[in-house]
């Protein structure tokens, strides 16, 4: 296995009496997709802030393609491609402009932005100031910007928060090229269906620890139950039965209710990823 | 790894979005563009010359008093030799700077004081009355005089102070706008006419009196409104340039792109020289632009000028970057703008009324700025009577551009 792209160990971080981040550790490979899953206040943020430079660790270290992320070290930060919850851009210039402006703040000279804002869909509106964009229009920006210097180290925190459901896709779609590229890339997400479909592991963040770090689907065997839900017609109602897989006399009950002539559908149904974080910390990710 | 972008590299790539951020913002490009055209329009309509001429009103006419007198001293026995003395004494006898308008009436002449008529003066030197409510036309070939402060004579003032008979009173009649001094001024005018008139010298001894005028003597040369007008209108460019610089550091900070621009090769120290040499550049350009519009650089004090605006631009750059990392939002920053900017454009008032100025005002940083300015194109300053000046203002912009930088230093690292 190559050198991770990430590397954190015993990461700490308070603000003032208040221990945000406490002792957080795990690695990206490039290439790999890791989903940070956890509420509100978790430390998520403070963590990538930590690792995008914007604060110095007070404990721990934190390495970014090998190199001290307290070292301040430019060449790090030409290699790092980052994209904010929030949507902080340019307004009043052109999405071309935004993008043209980044690039030449990682000193690339020969930009291809218009070819990045087709990535992302947004190439017939590369003249038009941002601030006429939608607010989908502007997190798929948002995207673009933090892909223009072709990072080897992407952090998205919430990249599809509030889209549709096809804009969404589209921008998993480019997240997924990014890392078959070669980038590591550390997704912070409330959406347990983008974590589970993204994320080659997850990590698991609750005040300021992580709590469970995998990948989907080991979390789902080790802590989650199979089950199977069956639909019955009852007269002119409809009877639900749900009962696990794996308990005893499972097995000769489905094969009983797969023989009834009342049968009308069988589903089999897995543990979620909330579920399973709501097991391991007893709260919800929305918290 | 790739080599990394050089400094100066990024310093110019954040110039030229600073540029293209304040090129967008049509409310200060109009804002520019309407100063750059509206100051030298203003500043070629303000007058260029000063009138010295004090008016003064008197009733009756000065003629009318001395004939008077002349009947009541001759009753009494008086000279020829004596009565000749009267013509010497002759109030009428007008002096360089005063303009002397008799009055028949003294009801008219304090009626005109009012503002209830107005005063002509034609140009044969008669005295024209008009009633602005009646509808009259204005006088021809006239020209309309203001008169403040007047002064009424009793019917037989000479005779009386000349025979030393009892307590005369004049009335000295004046606007409520006349200086105390001014008042004062006509007080003892008439005094002495009374001595005059009565043959005496005045109860006092003046001491023997010499004037020396220190630098250029401007009797007769005073300082026009527009040359007063000159560095005030340069160093308003400079101070309003504090609100756009303000608004561009805030904006930047309220929507956070420079968080996104410090997760780049781009430091905090990058941004904030950015941010300096385009205030900086933005305010002195526009000074200098208006300077060459309005006048006052010459071959001695160009550098002078270059000097302070520079150096006036830098500070008004620090209260900028303070103003725009303070304010949580728009009327945040226009408060703290206000604030700031208020007691900072103190100093400016001292150009328009010289002496009016409390000590108080030299300790405001921005003193020692209009000091240099108004010196260098008004006073033709040199570069040695004004080095402590510099030198005081030197002191003040390091406090308030370094004031500016940590705050805004702080408040970037706190997103």
């Amino acid at each position: 296995m190559s050198e991770p792209a990430i590397q954190v160990q015993d990461l700490h971080y308070a603000y003032g009496d208040l221990q945000a981040v406490k002792g957080i550790s795990f690695d990206v490979q490039p290439g790999e997709i890791l989903g940070f899953l956890g509420p509100n206040g978790a430390g998520k943020s403070t963590t990538i802030k930590m690792l995008t430079g914007q604060l110095t660790p007070q404990k721990g270290t934190a390495r970014i393609l090998g190199k001290d992320v307290t070292k301040d070290d430019p060449e790090v930060q030409a290699q790092i491609g980052v994209c904010f919850e929030e949507k902080n851009l340019y307004l009043n210039m052109t999405a071309l402009e935004n993008l043209d402006f980044f690039a030449s703040l990682f000193g690339i000279k020969d930009a291809d932005s218009l070819e990045v804002l087709r990535r992302v869909g947004l190439a017939d509106r590369a003249k038009d100031r941002v601030s006429s964009f939608s607010k989908g229009m502007r997190q798929r920006m948002m995207i673009s910007r933090a892909f223009i210097n072709k990072p080897r180290v992407l952090f998205l925190d919430e990249p599809t928060d509030g889209l549709d459901p096809v804009t969404s896709a589209a921008i998993r779609k480019t997240i997924k090229e990014e890392a078959e590229r070669g980038a590591a890339v550390l997704l912070t997400t409330h959406d347990m269906f983008e974590a589970d479909e993204l994320s080659d592991r997850v990590a698991f963040i609750n005040e300021g620890e992580v709590v469970a770090l995998d990948t989907p689907e080991s979390l789902k065997l080790k802590y989650g139950t199979r089950s199977v839900k069956v639909r019955l017609r009852n007269g002119e109602d409809v009877r639900e039965e749900r009962f696990e897989i794996d308990a005893e006399g499972a097995s000769a009950r489905l094969a009983e209710l797969a023989a009834s002539p009342n049968l009308m559908t069988i589903h089999t149904e897995e543990a979620t990823l909330e579920q399973i974080f709501i097991q391991l910390t007893g709260r919800g990710l929305e918290g | 790894m790739s080599k990394p972008i050089s400094s100066l590299a990024l310093i110019g790539a954040l110039l030229k979005k600073e540029f293209k951020a304040y090129s967008r913002d049509t409310i200060y490009l109009a804002l520019t563009l309407v100063v750059l055209v509206a100051v030298p329009i203003v500043f070629h309509f303000l007058p260029d010359s000063v009138d010295e001429t004090i008016t003064l009103a008197v009733s009756p006419s000065v003629s009318t008093m001395i004939a008077e007198a002349e009947d009541t001293l001759r009753s009494l026995g008086a000279t020829e030799e004596q009565l000749a003395q009267l013509d010497e004494a002759d109030l009428a006898e007008q002096e360089e700077g005063l303009l002397l308008l008799e009055f028949d009436d003294a009801e008219e002449m304090t009626r005109v004081i009012e503002g209830e008529l107005e005063a002509w003066r034609t140009d044969a030197g008669e005295l024209v009355l008009r009633d602005p409510d009646a509808d009259t036309d204005k006088p021809e070939d006239a020209t309309r005089v203001n008169v403040d402060i007047g002064i009424a004579f009793p019917d037989d003032f000479i005779a009386d102070v000349a025979t030393g008979a009892g307590d005369v009173t004049v009335t000295v009649y004046s606007d409520a706008a006349v200086d105390e001094e001014i008042q004062a001024a006509m007080r003892s005018f008439v005094r002495e006419a009374a001595y005059q008139f009565a043959g005496r010298e005045l109860p006092v001894d003046l001491p023997a009196e010499e004037t020396i005028v220190l630098g250029e003597d401007r009797a007769g040369s005073q300082v026009t409104l527009q040359e007063r007008m000159r560095p005030m209108l340069l160093f308003m460019i400079l101070l309003m340039e504090t609100f756009s610089m303000a608004s561009l550091v805030s904006t930047e900070v309220l929507q956070r792109t420079v968080t996104a621009v410090l997760v780049t090769p781009a430091k905090v120290w990058h941004f904030l020289t950015a941010k300096t040499i385009f205030g900086t550049l933005m305010s002195l350009s526009q000074a200098l632009i208006i300077l060459v519009l309005i006048g006052g650089v010459t071959a001695e004090n160009w550098s002078l000028l270059l000097t302070v605006l520079l150096m006036g631009a830098v500070m008004f750059t620090g209260v900028a970057l303070f103003v725009g990392s303070a304010g949580r939002d728009f009327m945040g920053q226009l408060f703290y703008a206000m604030l700031f900017t208020v007691p900072l454009l103190i100093p400016s008032f001292a150009v328009l009324i010289p002496g009016s100025v409390a000590a108080w005002v030299r300790f405001i940083p921005t003193y020692p700025i209009i000091d240099v300015l108004v010196g260098a194109t008004v006073y033709d300053a040199t570069w040695a009577s004004s080095w402590s000046a510099l030198a005081y203002a030197g002191v003040w912009l390091v406090v308030l551009y370094g004031a500016g930088l940590v705050a805004l230093k702080r408040k970037v690292e706190s997103l």
